[in-house]
């Protein structure tokens, strides 16, 4: 009996170890149901909008947003490309197209739908070495101008670097470890693990093998909270 | 009792294999960072840090697609055309819509806007 109480325990443990804590939600064809009738497949990336302290905010969420979308099995306008004709036709600036039609951009670019990205927060805490962020992300159809797909997050990453390896030698390989880590390679990580964070419940699109399979699985919290780490 | 012990195997057999990381449509290579240091700086090093990584991410693509992702030959086609490496940067953006049919609507808006 006792065997049993400890192989349960051992269980529960490894369970609870990658499991996300899932409060009832609605399956992903009930939360993003215009993901599931439009079928979008090109997204365009604007400019992320940043409402936090931290200047720098903005590049590191920018260079990271496509990666994710990628994966998840969209097309991702190219960053560079996207970049240098939103410029051209002075439509830089993304808070101006938040709230107002985006036909235009579907038009230009091919785009089924727009990722506005806002950093509501960036602090960085030096002495827990960590940083909190609070970013909203807000996927928009071109072509009906609705919202599909939102979800902001709240979300504190532990920047510490360890090795694991305790005693002075784990120490002297934190510490240069920590220094290899330069500044922007961390916060970089920081924007990346948000977005991967985020966009795991994402429906998937054309180029997944999951395409259209998915549409009965939970999707996330639109709210949520998450402490990350690198690892 | 066994069959306690069974459900408890399978419960974690099932626990164990929903943790493995499944592997990405895509290989990045250094992606992220060069390509934040080439929107940061725009110089000569990170320009060409990301030509690296692009030709990295071309040639030894390693995603279960096991083609070029979205974006990169047209981003990197366009990197050639603005060092007026013309012919080779437009090679590169014709083999991004020939991959991504979906990308020539803003590839021929680019094209002409660098011919004004």
């Amino acid at each position: 009996m006792k065997k049993i109480i400890i192989c349960t325990i051992i269980a529960a443990a490894f369970l609870s170890a990658c499991g996300t804590t899932n409060t009832v939600t609605d399956i992903k064809s009930v939360a993003y149901k215009g993901m599931y009738d439009e079928k979008p497949l090109a997204i365009l990336l604007m400019p992320p909008i940043n409402r936090s302290t931290n200047v720098e905010a903005k590049e590191y969420f920018h260079s990271t947003l496509n990666v994710p979308l990628a994966n998840a099995g969209y097309y991702v306008i190219p960053t560079f490309l996207s970049m240098e004709i939103l410029k051209k036709e002075s439509a830089y600036d993304a808070e101006l197209f938040l709230d107002s039609p985006l036909n235009r951009f579907g038009e230009v670019f091919g785009a089924d739908l727009a990722l506005f990205t806002i950093i509501h927060k960036w602090d960085k805490s030096h002495i827990a070495g960590s940083v909190d962020v609070s970013v909203e992300y807000i996927l928009k159809s071109t072509r009906t101008n609705e919202v599909l797909y939102t979800r902001i997050g709240d979300i504190t990453y532990n920047t510490s670097v360890s090795s694991g390896t305790g005693g002075l030698i784990g120490v002297l390989a934190d510490m240069a470890a920590t220094a290899i880590n330069t500044a922007a390679t961390r916060y970089i990580d920081v924007a990346r693990a948000c977005n991967t964070y985020t966009f795991q419940d994402l429906p998937a699109g054309k180029y997944s093998p999951s395409y259209g399979a998915d549409a009965n699985e939970f999707a996330g919290e639109k709210v949520f909270k998450a402490t990350l780490s690198n690892k | 009792m066994k069959k306690i012990m069974l459900f408890i195997i399978a419960a974690l057999a099932l626990g164990l294999a929903s943790c493995t990381t499944q592997k990405s449509l895509y290989s990045w290579a250094n992606y992220p960072t060069s390509s934040y240091n080439y929107l940061k700086n725009s110089d000569e090093k990170s320009t060409q840090e990301l030509i690296e990584t692009y030709q990295k991410i071309i040639e030894k693509q390693e995603g279960t697609r096991g083609v070029v992702p979205p974006g990169i030959y047209a981003d990197y086609g366009f990197l050639l055309l603005t060092a007026n490496k013309t012919e080779e940067g437009k090679a590169l953006l014709d083999k991004e819509i020939a991959l991504y049919p979906e990308s020539k609507v803003f590839i021929d808006r680019i094209l002409k806007m660098m011919e004004e």
